[in-house]
């Protein structure tokens, strides 16, 4: 029996109103209606990119260079009988997976709305590229309008907007970082006419952009256990390097409720929080005992690191957030269904255990809302045991209590309108069990330094 | 015998040779070397052969090596290479690393400069691990042999990947010179990031050297030479010296002749290109 796929990302506005999902390589968006407590469909829209589509070029881009190089290295093209150079002409072959060749995921990554909540941008698994969206939120038939898609040399991990929304600073697989303007249009020759602004020779997981005593930075993480501060646009300036991961960051994030903050975690057991004006760590808050409790198969470590036991686990946090206006941050550790939310004292620093939420299914992404009326988190779950059910969970702050809880209602709102977008048959979002996406990729950036020579 | 890896068959000279070296240099590596110890052992060691620390000539700087280095460069340990700068009553060194040779080889350059700044601490770092080792048994006999006046103190090698974990090591603008002598062309246009010399590294190396602080670059390859000198030219932090300069800097005397590769370059009368850079103060934050 197929099912809808489950939720990778969801973000929305600061009220929560305004709300965007990916499935697969699809975008849809929500609008909350106040009046009568449902979700209306506003707009959809599926990256439609082929894939062999982005082969092919590769291919014919890669047949170019070769034979510029060869003719660089003035190697005699083919000759015929008579001494005419033979010309090959035929088509780019695209290479077929063969059988037992991993399947193909196209996603959509790194979902996030601007600052002055005019546009969606997020990324393209299929060409690398980096989407920009207009939100129109009065066009009743589709209210993402797609205003530019610049592919990248490399995948894009990690984007962020800075402040005047006007630059997009994107973070690659590869390590090299970008900064594209928005309004530029866009640059059909990536490979020669984009230059990093910076760069780690590791794979980025993360970027911000910040402004603090009127001076801006740009904070990147990586793989390899750094987090690095540059001046922004002088980016050729390193500020500083936060020292003390041990292992991979995989999350960063500076609440806006005082810009001198940055947290991280990644695969360390615990979630540091640092001064990164001075460069010091404040705090380290170790959640092993926490989280083991929710520890599972799905985290055994690979057959090629297990130990004789059979019994070595591990695991690291996917996603960290900050809640813009209240000393709160959450966490989730991939595959678990806990939520953490801590508490930071303004005047110590020191971070404590607010609540722990447990979701019915494991989460698969986090994002926050808050305005001056309501606070809290957009979760995502890998519902796909739920038969269509429990796609998202709203959770939200309860100021007389000072706790949290599930909006259960509104969450249902929410997924009868998943449901009713694509319950048809032919949806393109509708799979099997088995052809769900990945969705627990982080554990793997764990460096077990394989190589040895 | 395991024909894949010869090195695995554990009666071959060089396992034998390698496991004997080994055992030396775990002896011998974080000792302060003296005249003690020279009497204590009364003879002298013999220097590390060549042959016995082959390995692959490429390593790839992308990959992730068993690597050992220091979480911050606070917590580096630097006693261990330079115990000889070891002040044990305050548990301080008594001095930094100023001059770093990276991807040193088989360390020829070191051995020519510790004599030339005998002030300075001097560290090689090369990501092959053979070529490391033979640098540190190389020292090893070095120190060993010249106790009495307490020679070759002040350099040593570390086994490290310069492209990732360069800051782990070094203090902002700890260093004063930064060596770079023939390194890895990676001809193709695909492994150009693979270069040492990048623009978004050469910001990293910006922020380990001092103002007026130097890079020295040779290379026998032209492509690779014009390569370093556009990106280093671009790069807002440094300045080309003149020819004059390089004429006058005993640096540039020692580096075209002190290293393996450079002597390779001399027997094949090979060209050498040379280009140094000063690092320039940052420019007013905007
Ligand atoms: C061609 S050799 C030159 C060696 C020496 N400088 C000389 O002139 O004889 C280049 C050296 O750089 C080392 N190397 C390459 N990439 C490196 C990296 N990322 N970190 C440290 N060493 C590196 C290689 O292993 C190799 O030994």
């Amino acid at each position: 029996m197929s099912l809808i796929h489950p939720i990778q990302a969801v973000v929305s506005n600061r009220s929560g109103e305004l709300i965007f999902a990916v499935l697969k390589n699809v975008i849809i968006a929500y609008r909350y209606d106040q009046t009568n407590g449902k979700y209306l469909e506003m707009g959809k829209w599926e990256d439609q990119f082929s894939r062999d589509e982005m082969i092919k070029i590769a291919v014919v881009k890669e047949q170019a260079r070769q034979l510029a190089e060869n003719e660089e290295k003035g190697i005699k093209k083919s000759k015929t009988n008579e001494g005419n150079t033979i010309e090959k002409k035929h088509d780019a072959k695209i290479p077929v997976p063969g059988p037992g060749a991993p399947p193909i995921y196209s996603q959509i990554r790194n979902l996030m709305i601007s600052n002055d909540e005019t546009m969606l941008l997020a990324c393209a698994d299929s060409d690398k590229s980096v989407l920009v969206f207009k939100i129109e939120t009065l066009n009743n038939d589709n209210c993402l309008k797609l205003i530019k898609r610049q592919p990248f040399p490399k995948r894009p991990n990690a984007i962020t907007i800075t402040e005047d929304d006007k630059t997009v600073i994107i973070a690659d697989k590869f390590g090299d970082v970008y900064s594209m303007l928005i309004e530029s249009p866009v640059i059909e020759n990536i490979d020669e006419e984009f230059e990093p602004i910076l760069g780690h020779v590791s794979m980025l997981t993360g970027v911000l952009s910040t402004t603090n005593n009127g001076m801006k930075f740009v904070m990147t993480s990586d793989r390899d256990e750094h987090i690095k501060i540059s001046h922004f646009p002088q980016s050729y300036i390193v500020d500083k390097w936060l020292f003390g991961h041990k292992e991979f960051v995989s999350s960063i994030c500076i609440p806006s409720w005082n810009s001198n903050i940055l947290v991280s975690a990644g695969g360390d057991h615990g979630i540091f929080l640092w001064d990164w004006i001075k460069g010091e760590k404040l705090d380290e808050f170790d959640f092993t005992d926490l989280v083991l409790p929710y520890i599972n198969e799905n985290h055994l470590a690979p057959d090629r690191f297990q130990n004789e036991e059979n019994d070595l686990k591990e695991f690291a946090v996917s996603k960290l957030v900050s809640l813009p206006n209240n000393p709160y941050f959450a966490f989730f550790v991939e595959a678990t269904k806990l939520l953490i939310i801590l508490e930071v004292d303004q005047s110590t620093y020191k971070m404590k255990l607010l609540q722990k939420i447990v979701l019915p299914y494991y989460i698969t992404f986090i994002s926050t809302f808050s305005d001056d009326k309501t606070m809290g988190f957009n979760i995502s779950l890998d519902n796909r045991e739920s038969g269509d059910k429990d796609f998202v969970k709203f959770i939200a702050l309860d100021t007389t209590s000072n706790t949290f809880s599930i909006k259960e209602e509104q969450s249902d709102e929410f997924n009868t309108s998943i449901v009713n977008s694509f319950s048809k048959e032919d949806s393109i979002v509708k799979v099997e069990l088995d052809e769900v996406y990945p969705l627990y990729n982080i554990i793997s950036l764990k460096k077990h330094g394989e190589h040895y020579s | 015998m395991d024909l894949r890896n010869p090195n695995r068959d554990p009666n071959s000279r060089r396992v034998l040779y390698r496991t004997n070296k080994e055992e030396n240099r775990k002896e011998l590596k974080h000792v302060k070397i003296d005249e003690s110890t020279l009497a204590q052992e009364g003879k002298k060691l013999d220097l590390p052969k060549k042959r016995f620390y082959r390995q692959r000539a490429h390593s790839n700087p992308f990959s992730d090596h068993q690597l050992d280095y220091p979480t911050s460069p606070d917590d580096m340990n630097w006693s261990k290479l330079f115990p000889h700068y070891y002040d044990s009553t305050t548990g301080k060194m008594t001095k930094d690393v100023t001059i770093a040779d990276i991807g040193c080889g088989f360390g020829g350059l070191l051995i020519d400069l510790s004599p030339a700044f005998p002030e300075d601490l001097i560290l090689g770092m090369e990501i092959r691990v053979q070529v490391t080792n033979y640098v540190e048994d190389r020292i090893i006999a070095l120190r060993t042999n010249h106790a009495k006046d307490y020679q070759y103190q002040n350099i040593n090698v570390i086994r490290g990947n310069a492209m990732k974990f360069l800051p782990n090591f070094f203090q902002r603008a700890q260093l004063s010179k930064m060596f770079f002598c023939f390194p890895d062309p990676h001809f193709k246009q695909r492994k150009h990031k693979a270069r040492i010399i990048t623009n978004t590294l050469l910001s990293e190396y910006a922020y380990v050297l001092k103002d007026n602080g130097v890079i020295y670059t040779i290379t026998d390859v032209e492509d690779l030479h014009n390569w370093m000198v556009k990106h280093l030219e671009e790069h807002p932090l440094f300045e080309r010296y003149d020819k004059e300069w390089e004429d006058n800097d005993k640096c540039v005397q020692i580096m075209r002749n002190a290293t393996e590769e450079g002597k390779k370059v001399e027997r094949k009368k090979g060209d050498k290109f040379v280009a140094c850079f000063r690092r320039l103060p940052n420019p007013a934050i905007v």
